[in-house]
């Protein structure tokens, strides 16, 4: 048996460690522009204008965790995606390293699902005077978290490999439809959650400046978001090529050492 | 298709191992959420509209698919291991028949299980929880129609899959029921809403809703299943 190729790239690359350092940067950049550009009390009510307070007389500084929630959101939808591209793509062409890249992603995905739930409930807490209530896009966005934490159980408890990965790309391309329910939750139904002010008919819904934020934050987690990962695909290879490694291990006589040990 | 869907139902029929267990347990069930049901409130007229507030009716509602999710699951688990036991499933493989006939066919039958439990659940429900049949009957074969659809499916394609993992009976309910929740929701909804009186047309979103769901749900079980039994 040759040495695995795979085993050649598994160290950190200077590209990942580029990107890694741009991100901190980055969010260090965002995190001022949160505290100090960004004017605080607008709380996305209509008739409430710019600088005035929201429903009660301090400013609404709990307003500004939207410019984490929602980066946080689209990369969980972003990386839910991938999961279901590589999923597609493996079932089409039986390539490990799109199983990998759905993998990984799916572990990132659900890392964000569980972020964007906590954000939400941290801004829930003090604007709606409960952590959690059981709106349609919270339920479905809980749900989005309870399904690829069942596709990550099934990948660990599969007992043939390649089978398993096979169904598991089953489960993630089955897990998709619920993205767009969440979405699109917060278009149909008039519930607790605030609406799209993003992405709208009318265009976007926000001043420029909270419009820069948001979108550069956007842009950070998204490297963010690359920058896991190019660390967990290459772990998982890692993985893999030590699999590999331990079964060519089991396949080779016993060493003579054992031998001579005995007298 | 259909013929593998009687073979099913036929082999049913002699052995008798899936429906009266889901029927039984789905009883066990109802019955085990009427003791937490106080007397009388089915018929209670519906609480006004307080914020926060959940009408007994309402609950019924949830209570009933509840029911009826849970013993299904069973019946999904045991038609999806009979094939399995004997790898009958590699012979149905052999046989020159398109997976995405194979997979609707155990669906079919899924289906068939379903109704069968639901023909016996309905009428006690109505019983043990007092609450109007009037209100419940057209509306309530509409909403099964549809929940059905899209359970038989589901449970059909996570049956499946869950046979190729270590802890089978655990794993399955586990992938299953996330996945229809949607669904669930939906059919709670609407069930909801005849037993207070709203009729299904202020609801139409969710018929919408479950329609799209079932839709998506036979397309990629039918295109999928081949990817799960096939070696």
């Amino acid at each position: 048996m040759s040495p695995p190729t795979t085993a050649r790239r598994t160290g950190t690359g200077t590209g990942t460690m580029v990107l890694i350092a741009l991100v901190a940067v980055g969010m260090v950049v965002g995190i001022a522009a949160i505290f100090f550009w960004v004017p605080t009390a607008n709380c996305l009510v209509p008739g409430v204008a710019d600088g005035q307070p929201c429903f009660d007389a301090r400013p609404d500084y709990i307003q500004h965790i939207f410019y984490m929630h929602v980066p946080i959101a689209y990369v969980a939808y972003l990386a839910f995606g991938v999961v279901l591209v590589g999923s597609l793509a493996y079932l089409k062409t039986g390539r490990r390293r799109w199983d990998l890249l759905a993998h990984a992603s799916a572990e990132i995905g659900v890392l964000f699902t569980g972020l964007c739930l906590l954000t939400g409930m941290l801004w829930g807490r003090p604007r709606w005077g409960t952590f959690w209530t059981w709106d349609e896009t919270l339920t479905l966005t809980f749900v989005l978290f309870l399904i690829y934490v069942g596709y990550l159980l099934f990948r660990g408890l599969a007992a043939d490999p390649t089978r398993g990965a096979r169904i598991a790309a089953v489960i993630g391309i089955f897990g998709f439809v619920d993205v767009p329910l969440v979405h699109f939750s917060m278009v149909w139904w008039r519930t607790l959650h605030p609406a799209e002010v993003v992405i709208n008919p009318a265009g976007p819904q926000l001043p420029a400046s909270e419009l820069i934020t948001m979108l550069f934050l956007l842009v950070v987690y998204t490297g963010l978001y690359v920058a896991l990962m190019l660390l967990r695909t290459r772990l998982g290879r890692a993985e893999e090529a030590l699999a590999e490694a331990e079964a060519a291990l089991e396949e080779r006589p016993p060493p003579r050492a054992h031998v001579a040990a005995t007298p | 298709m259909f013929l593998l869907a009687a073979k099913d139902l036929r082999s049913e029929a002699r052995a008798k191992e899936i429906a009266p267990p889901m029927v039984l347990f789905g009883l066990i069930l109802v019955f085990l959420f009427t003791l937490n049901f106080p007397p009388g409130a089915g018929q209670a007229p519906v609480p006004g509209p307080v914020v926060g507030a959940v009408g007994s009716r309402e609950l019924a509602g949830a209570f009933l698919w509840v029911s009826l999710l849970f013993a299904g699951i069973l019946g999904f688990g045991r038609n999806a291991s009979t094939e399995r036991e004997g790898n009958r499933i590699e012979g149905l493989l052999l046989a020159p028949v398109d997976p995405a006939a194979l997979f609707a066919g155990k669906a079919l039958a899924n289906f068939c299980y379903l109704w069968t439990l639901e023909a016996v659940l309905l009428p006690v429900f109505v019983l043990f929880f007092g609450v109007p049949a009037g209100l419940l009957l057209p509306g309530i074969l509409l909403v099964a129609l549809v929940a059905n659809v899209g359970l038989a499916a589901a449970g059909t394609l996570f049956g499946a899959a869950s046979q190729y993992v270590r802890a089978r009976e655990l794993v399955m309910p586990l992938l299953l029921f996330p996945v229809i929740i949607p669904l669930v929701l939906g059919a709670e909804r609407l069930t909801s809403s005849l037993l207070t009186g709203g009729g299904l047309g202020s609801q139409s979103r969710w018929f919408i809703l479950m329609g799209a769901f079932d839709l998506a749900i036979v397309a990629i079980g039918a295109v999928a299943f081949e990817f799960i039994v096939n070696e």
